[in-house]
């Protein structure tokens, strides 16, 4: 296609690459323009045939419905409180048993590896009710931390698979060095192999609190009481106790969708960059 | 013998705290299956009352349909979109930022917009289809057996196509340029980069990601229960969803613990089968 023998990079011809791209933006993006444009349109705009694009009266009356009528405000520090610590929780458990997973030989290493993959793989549903009653007699039910725990289910595996690979991928003479130096395991593990893998920990932190932010199932089954009820049984709450106030169901999910959104814009230089590449090849 | 135990030291917080929520609920629910609400053993009586129930075949072929013709668009959309955005052209880096939108956002927010859009009367999709005279009317997407489930796919598409981009396009950016140097060299064109750079390159990549699809597929409730919960006329029942309901809403705890052993070794089965095919794969594959 283009000219070897300057060894330019080749690629696809621009004008495919733009079409492609703005054709993904636009998939991407055209629930959410809708979804906002609904979420400030009258109750007589929503219900027109056909739709119209803009309103003519735009209105926040949707938002104070959702800010100011509703549970969505202690519903959105529910979900902060149990994500954040369920987050941190997740990652503490998981940076040990990756380093134990990366560096050690035992006994029994592969099977307990494949017994935390297998974790992910539980059908969620299927585990609830014996959940259900752990939690009752451990007292955990309608509390933070009967979610906290429980969200261990849905992002340790996968944060100790991630982590592992991390882990691996950094050369083990550095680590020899730093022993043959005096350091001790934490000392290593703290100063050397941490900071190696920040995009193993960004990922880490940006998957669990996405999950944990999102999760629905375990959330409807063990926090029944609003005082620890999270936003996505929130908004399954709102469409029904407003039966079809769209307008409202939509301010909601604005509302629920931007702290995720701009968490993982501001992450994403490092969730995404190279990183691994530059600390993997040197 | 130090080294055996330190690393047992390591691992042991996260093996404690996985045993408690998932070792323990797993040996329960097998016990759940085999005995009755008294508690009394009943042997298969539970498995033969769930096997016999008429919405459990079409659950499970649901749940195939739904799982292999999402991660089928998944990996195909996510490996073009990759390439795609490995391309350099102006404003790459805020159209990687946006293609993670849907995979980021709420499964339940993706759920009651995309709900909203293919609303019967008032949607804007049916309005577009229309409008433009692909459809002579208005389709109730939502309620008609026959497009109820291919709209669940695409929304489920919609929401986890990014994650296959991000992880494939991860894997594109550590090839090294040599590789790429050695091929133009040749006089390779773009297409031929695809085929015999890119794609063998990050082969190991797309199969670590259709792995976590088909667990993520098994597992995913949320778009299914927020849009139909099963329905219309369980054209839309999945297995998750079949067990839900049997403990929570019929509250037969017992007959929802046989159909998760029927279900979980159906999925273990499924995952063992997936990664003995790949061990053996990689010597085919350059």
């Amino acid at each position: 296609m283009s000219d070897p023998s300057t060894l330019r990079r080749t690629g696809l011809p621009l004008p495919i690459t733009i079409v492609g791209a703005a054709l993904v933006v636009l998939i991407c993006l055209f629930p959410f323009m809708w979804m906002a444009v609904s979420s400030i349109k009258t109750l007589p705009e929503l219900y027109t045939v056909p739709p119209i694009w803009w309103p003519e009266t735009p209105t926040l009356g949707n938002y104070y419905k959702v800010l100011f009528e509703s549970n969505i405000p202690r519903y959105f520090l529910n979900s902060v409180i149990i994500s954040v610590g369920s987050t941190f929780l997740a990652l503490i458990l998981a940076i040990f048993a990756s380093y134990g997973f990366a560096r050690f030989d035992f006994r029994g290493k592969p099977l307990l590896q494949s017994f935390v993959l297998i974790g992910q793989l539980l059908p969620t549903a299927a585990i609830i009710v014996p959940l259900f009653i752990t939690l009752r007699v451990l007292g955990l039910v309608n509390t933070y931390w009967g979610l906290i725990l429980v969200y261990m289910i849905i992002t340790l595996p996968l944060s100790v698979w991630m982590l592992t690979s991390y882990f691996k991928a950094i050369p083990v003479e550095l680590e020899e060095a730093a022993i043959i130096d005096g350091s001790s395991r934490l000392g290593i593990l703290f100063r050397i192999t941490l900071p190696l893998s920040t995009p193993g920990i960004v990922a880490v932190v940006v998957y669990a609190f996405v999950t944990t932010w999102n999760e629905f199932v375990f959330a409807l089954c063990f926090a029944t009481d609003s005082s620890v009820k999270t936003l996505p049984i929130g908004l399954a709450e709102f469409s029904t106790e407003f039966n079809t106030d769209w307008g409202a169901v939509m301010a909601a999910s604005v509302v629920m969708t931007l702290p995720i959104a701009l968490l993982f814009f501001s992450m994403q230089r490092l969730f995404v960059g190279g990183l691994t590449a530059g600390a993997t090849k040197g | 013998m130090d080294r055996n135990s330190t690393g047992l030291v390591f691992v042991l917080p996260a093996l404690i705290v996985l045993a408690m929520l998932i070792a323990y609920p797993v040996a329960y629910t097998g016990l759940l299956s085999v005995t009755d609400r008294q508690g009394a053993f009943v042997g298969l009586t539970n498995f033969k009352a769930v096997l016999s129930a008429r919405a459990t075949p079409q659950a499970f072929w649901n749940t195939i349909w739904f799982v292999g013709g999402s991660i089928v668009f998944q990996v195909l959309l996510g490996t073009a979109t990759a390439i795609l955005l490995n391309q350099s052209f102006f404003g790459r880096g805020i159209v990687r930022s946006i293609t993670l939108i849907p995979w980021v956002v709420p499964g339940i927010v993706a759920a009651t917009t995309w709900a909203w859009m293919f609303h019967t009367e008032f949607g804007i999709i049916n309005y577009m289809m229309t409008g433009s005279g692909i459809i002579p009317e208005p389709i109730g997407w939502l309620t008609n057996g026959n497009t109820v489930m291919p709209v669940l796919i695409a929304i489920n598409v919609w929401k986890l196509f990014p994650f296959v981009a991000i992880m494939v396009l991860a894997g594109l950016q550590s090839i090294p340029n040599d590789l790429y140097e050695a091929a133009r060299v040749d006089g390779a064109n773009f297409w031929q980069e695809v085929r015999f750079i890119m794609i063998p390159q990050v082969r190991s990549v797309i199969v670590a990601v259709t792995l976590l699809l088909v667990i993520w597929g098994l597992n995913s409730i949320t778009i299914i229960y927020a849009i139909t919960r099963g329905g219309p006329a369980n054209r839309t029942l999945i297995t998750p969803i079949q067990i839900f309901r049997l403990a929570f809403e019929s509250t037969q705890f017992n007959q929802a613990a046989a159909l998760s052993v029927i279900f979980f070794a159906v999925a273990l089965v499924i995952v063992i089968i997936y990664i003995r095919a790949l061990a053996s794969a990689p010597g085919e594959a350059k």
